[in-house]
């Protein structure tokens, strides 16, 4: 039998990568702003913060891809909810961005 | 009678999200394929939710200022608030279908895409409605 049946240890580290990909282009926008050149202190600690929470992101995503590399691999716990919550978190800090 | 599945008091219920097997530990380890399959669709309804975030970012951003005073912004702001509430429920089904699978019981059902869709729907109709009513004018 093949180590990973299915791929299915592959696919899940592919879709965290996706997942990543997509937090970054939401990093990105929200960062864009700190870049206006008449942009102000706010604007550049609300790109801080999606920053650190996209690096939160993919350091979660690195994370849990070292364990589905184990064999068997081993299912996911914190990082779902803790993913989710970041999530939930930079929409939060979307709101910020569209009021500034 | 409580259903252990879907009628958890708010407290269980966060707690499951950060510990759906342990709360206390119930039934038995699944295939770890079958909790993989539930870990990609979790991911996939987060891409959903930072697709629209993304969304909101960008009409705030990009769109010129609309027609209707603040459209914009309120746009933006719904697409931001359905985002984040796409995210959360996601981790929630998560956790309900760990539970469920460990217990060896249905998979919870939920009517969330259909109501997620239908949102979705109405409010490109409005849209179209507003950006129609825009040109007739």
């Amino acid at each position: 039998m093949s180590p990973d049946p299915g791929a299915s240890a592959e696919r899940t580290r592919m879709a965290w990568r996706r997942t990543g990909l997509s937090a970054t282009a939401v990093g990105l926008l929200a960062a864009r702003p700190a870049f206006r050149p008449d942009a102000g202190v706010p604007a550049w600690l609300v790109a801080a913060t999606a920053m650190f929470g996209w690096v939160a992101l993919i350091a979660l995503a690195y994370r849990r891809s070292y364990a589905l590399g184990r064999t068997p691999p081993q299912p996911a716990r914190r990082a779902v909810p803790v993913y989710a919550l970041i999530t939930a978190a930079l929409a939060a800090l979307g709101g910020l961005v569209v009021m500034l | 009678m409580t259903d252990p599945v879907n009628n958890q008091p708010v407290l269980g219920g966060l707690r499951q999200w950060f510990d759906p097997e342990k709360q206390p530990t119930v039934g038995r380890t699944p295939d770890y394929r079958f909790s993989l399959a539930n870990e990609r669709t979790f991911l996939a309804w987060i891409r959903t939710g930072l697709a629209l975030i993304a969304g909101g970012l960008a009409c705030a951003q990009f769109l010129p200022p609309l027609p209707v005073a603040y459209l914009r912004e309120v746009i933006a702001i719904a697409l931001l608030l359905l985002g984040g509430m796409v995210a959360l429920r996601a981790v929630d089904h998560w956790a309900r279908t760990e539970r469920a699978m460990r217990l060896g019981r249905e998979l919870p059902g939920s009517k969330f895409p259909a109501i997620l869709a239908i949102v979705v729907a109405a409010g490109a109709l409005l849209l179209v409605v507003a950006v129609v009513i825009k040109a007739v004018e």
